[in-house]
Formats: structure tokens, C-alpha cells, sequence
């Protein structure tokens, strides 16, 4: 892997690992969009630490910032998840192969079954 | 396929194999009879690191013909001959950065014909993580994955 996508990966993973930013995902998943300040309504933490979670989502390629006017909008962006899935159809992938082996493997040194 | 917290989260892996788990075990803890199966076609692989006690470290590298190569490594968490086996796992890039951790348990039940394995790989590695571990996730990753397409 290139250290870039390495960095992605990590950053992708590091993002939905917090249950705040899962939560605001999934309510951005279930509205489409929503206000800066409709997204901080429901928590019972400062405006600046929502702020600093909507940060790390949109480094992390999760979300994506509109500004109208005076309000900023955020919303899911549409590919947000393809590394993620990539990742784990490459490790599937990855498990499948190596198991087939040691099942090949592991077959060669068991003694046979004799028939009694 | 989702008992429980088996979700969209992790990775899972069942095997009916007709052999023993101590077969199976060795195969997985012993560093010359890993060598022979770890090895993706085309690479060649090479055991750093197999210390198979609680704590203890491991790193194998895979080599491909061009000289590119690929490492990963982990630590061991359990390991209970030859039952079970649980490690943290992370590629490594070229240049040596360990990406995202994640955990892989692999259970060896004894079955009448051989050995039910089983390997789950959990994604999010933490404790804090785990701990977290929120029932509406699944299901956002469902409509993540819709939305992705």
C-alpha cells in the first residue's frame, strides 16, 4: 500500500471510531443535510467540539462543507465510504487465499483414517 | 451471518477442516510451518518476529520477485495452545508506518471430523472502540454503503 492511502485508511478509521462523529454521520445520513447548528442541536457538548469533530470528518474525506449566505451546510459525501469497503474485500481476500493453504496444508500431515 | 455484534464491522471467516487443532495451531504458531502457507502466490515470505506467548511481538515481510515488499505485524494478545489465538494486525508501507490496527482472533473447536476455524478480524481495535460499540452502527454502514453505491 502507498503511504498515502495507508494515511487515508487510518485517518478514515480514526474518524468513525468515536461515537459522537458515528452519530452525527448517521444523522446526517438519515436528513441528507444539515446546518452547522441543526448538527450540534442534539449533543450535549460545546459548539466548538462539534466544530472540531466536523474537522476531523471532512479531513477524513467523510463529509462535505456548502456554505449559502451566512450558514454552513454539511453533508455525507457520496464516496465516503469506497476505502473503507476496498479494505475489507482486500483483507477478505487476503484471509481466503492464506486459509486455503493452510487447510492444503494441514490436510498433507494428518494421518489418514484407517478403517476399522 | 450477524449474531450479535458481527456487523458490517468485522471480518469473519468459518472453516469445517478435517484436521486436528493442534495441526492447525502449529501451523499458525511455528514459525517454519508458517513460512510454507502465508505466502500470497508470487511472494516469497520471511518470518521476523514469532514470539506466541501473551505480549509478545511478530512481523513477517512478503517479498514479490520485483523486490517490492510488503510487512505486517502485530503483538500477541492470547494464545492458548491449541484452542486460541488472538493478535493486533497492521500493514506496514514502504516506508515502515504501521496503518490502521486492527484485531484477529482465530478459534480452533475441536469438531468429531477435525477442526471448526473460525477468524474474525474486528476493524476498530480499541478498547475504547469496542466498548463503544453502538447498536445503530451496522446500520449506518448499511446506508453508507447504499450511498457509496
Amino acid at each position: 500500500m502507498t503511504t498515502a492511502r495507508v494515511a487515508q485508511l487510518d485517518s478514515l478509521f480514526a474518524a468513525l471510531a468515536d461515537p459522537t462523529r458515528r452519530a452525527i454521520i448517521e444523522r446526517l445520513l438519515a436528513t441528507g443535510e444539515l446546518s452547522v447548528g441543526d448538527v450540534a442541536a442534539p449533543f450535549a457538548i460545546s459548539g466548538p467540539a462539534i466544530t472540531r469533530h466536523l474537522q476531523v470528518l471532512e479531513r477524513a474525506g467523510l463529509i462535505e462543507r456548502r456554505i449559502e449566505r451566512q450558514w454552513r451546510f454539511v453533508r455525507v459525501r457520496a464516496d465516503a465510504l469506497v476505502p473503507v469497503e476496498s479494505w475489507v474485500s482486500r483483507q477478505r481476500r487476503h484471509w481466503t487465499e492464506a486459509l486455503d493453504r493452510l487447510e492444503a496444508l494441514a490436510a498433507a500431515q494428518t494421518p489418514r483414517r484407517k478403517k476399522s | 451471518m450477524s449474531d450479535g455484534e458481527l456487523n458490517e464491522t468485522t471480518l469473519r471467516l468459518e472453516r469445517l477442516i478435517p484436521s486436528p487443532p493442534e495441526i492447525l495451531f502449529a501451523l499458525w504458531t511455528e514459525p517454519a510451518q508458517l513460512l510454507r502457507w502465508w505466502a500470497p502466490d508470487g511472494y516469497e515470505a520471511s518470518v521476523e518476529l514469532l514470539e506466541t506467548r501473551p505480549g509478545g511481538r511478530w512481523r513477517t515481510t512478503l517479498r514479490k520477485s520485483d523486490g517490492s515488499m510488503l510487512a505486517t505485524s502485530g503483538v500477541y494478545r492470547v494464545v492458548e495452545p491449541p484452542r486460541h489465538l488472538v493478535f493486533t494486525w497492521a500493514w506496514e508501507d514502504q516506508s515502515g508506518a504501521r496503518g490502521h490496527e486492527t484485531e484477529v482472533v482465530v478459534s480452533f473447536e475441536p469438531t468429531p471430523g477435525g477442526t471448526r476455524l473460525v477468524l474474525v478480524q474486528r476493524r476498530f481495535e480499541s478498547k475504547q472502540a469496542r466498548d463503544n460499540h453502538t447498536i445503530g452502527w451496522s446500520a449506518s454502514f448499511d446506508r453508507l454503503a447504499d450511498i457509496a453505491g
